[in-house]
């Protein structure tokens, strides 16, 4: 295992991977702190962050579970970034279809009550 | 003597919805009509306004026509109205006989009404991939909700009070109609039919262009299937 570990995992993939965890965490936390990104979904990209970081500190991680699959490490990391990307995806979805509602629901109640005001304002004239 | 509210969704419909309204004013001048904008482009709103007939909702933006009916509804619930219809604003639907479907509510023969353009004396030919697209919708939509409708796609329909809070709280965003009969269905409610005689359209265009056809058979087909396993709204609180 230490062997597929040197001979998977160079040092300059773990490198790049501990670099561009800790950048996304940096931007994820910068943009929450300036209200940019609300922290519920903040959460999605910081577990992203942390699981790429912790593979990053641990490559023996991946490489076990490359082992176990019987897939090139490399393998192993896009699948599991592929999974990730889909989880976010979907996750985007359902907030779109709420917003969207939310919006319809919106439009309705405004000309209802724009309706109800000019209403009485005739009334009151 | 029930206090009858016609519901016209209009989308940029400046060329017929005068016409139509003034119509329905001469034919039942107790009736109230809500005209709902959706959002036109056109001086819809404004012809509206300045008739002065209807009440006029006005939605900020183009939400669709499922959103736009029940928009209508929701205020036919607020304003505690006993029947409401809904009603095309392109003058295909025969204002003559809309009496027959706020009669036959009101009567209690069931909670919502349609205008069928195929039951007994009603001469009405759709083109042929319409037929053959309806033929199947039709089928879909008996089987789930139990049979008995020959016109699962009209748009001319009257409900009573317990029918209106149902859709007012839930009613599908595009093409609507026969999800609807499902919702209905699902909360418990009787749908029937009487025959009316369409018109051709006198303006505008069909809001069911070719190219969408497939997206709508497949949408409608699907969706209305899901509405079985959904908890399902009964008629019994305000929306």
């Amino acid at each position: 295992m230490e062997e597929g570990a040197a001979q998977g995992f160079q040092a300059i993939h773990r490198l790049g991977l501990l670099g561009v965890s800790l950048l996304l965490m940096t931007l994820v936390l910068e943009l929450v702190r300036r209200g940019r990104l609300k922290e519920r979904y903040a959460l999605l990209w910081l577990g992203a962050a942390g699981g790429s970081l912790l593979v990053g500190l641990f490559p023996a991680i991946i490489v076990r579970l490359a082992d176990v699959l019987h897939f090139q490490y490399l393998t192993v990391v896009y699948t599991l970034s592929f999974l990730f990307l889909l989880a976010i995806v979907l996750a985007f979805s359902v907030v779109i279809s709420l917003l969207s509602e939310r919006c319809r629901v919106l439009a309705q109640e405004s000309a209802l009550l724009s309706q109800r005001l000019e209403e009485l304002e005739r009334r009151h004239e | 003597m029930a206090r009858v509210l016609v519901i016209i969704p209009a989308y940029n419909e400046a060329e017929t919805i005068v016409q139509v309204i003034g119509k329905l004013h001469a034919r039942v001048p107790d009736y109230d009509v809500v005209v709902v904008d959706d959002g036109s482009t056109d001086a819809t709103a404004r012809l509206v306004a300045e008739q002065g007939i209807a009440k006029l909702l006005r939605l900020p933006f183009n939400v669709g026509i499922g959103g736009a009916m029940q928009t209508g509804y929701k205020y036919a619930l607020r304003r505690g109205y006993d029947i409401a219809i809904q009603c095309d604003a392109d003058g295909q639907h025969p204002v003559g006989e809309i009496t027959q479907l706020a009669d036959a509510v009101d009567a209690g023969k069931a909670d919502v009404i349609i205008g069928s353009r195929y039951v007994a004396d009603s001469d009405y030919t759709p083109s042929f991939t319409r037929r053959v697209g309806k033929s199947f919708l039709s089928r879909w939509i008996n089987l789930l909700v139990g049979g008995g409708i020959t016109d699962t796609t009209s748009g001319f329909r009257a409900m009573n009070r317990a029918a209106i809070a149902v859709v007012a709280r839930n009613y599908p965003e595009d093409y609507p109609e026969p999800e609807v009969l499902v919702i209905l269905h699902r909360a418990g409610l009787k749908t029937a039919e009487v025959p009316v005689n369409m018109l051709p359209r006198q303006g505008g265009a069909s809001s069911i262009r070719p190219g969408r056809a497939v997206y709508y058979m497949v949408k409608v087909t699907l969706a209305a299937c899901i509405h079985l396993f959904r908890p399902h709204n009964g008629p019994k609180q305000g929306g």
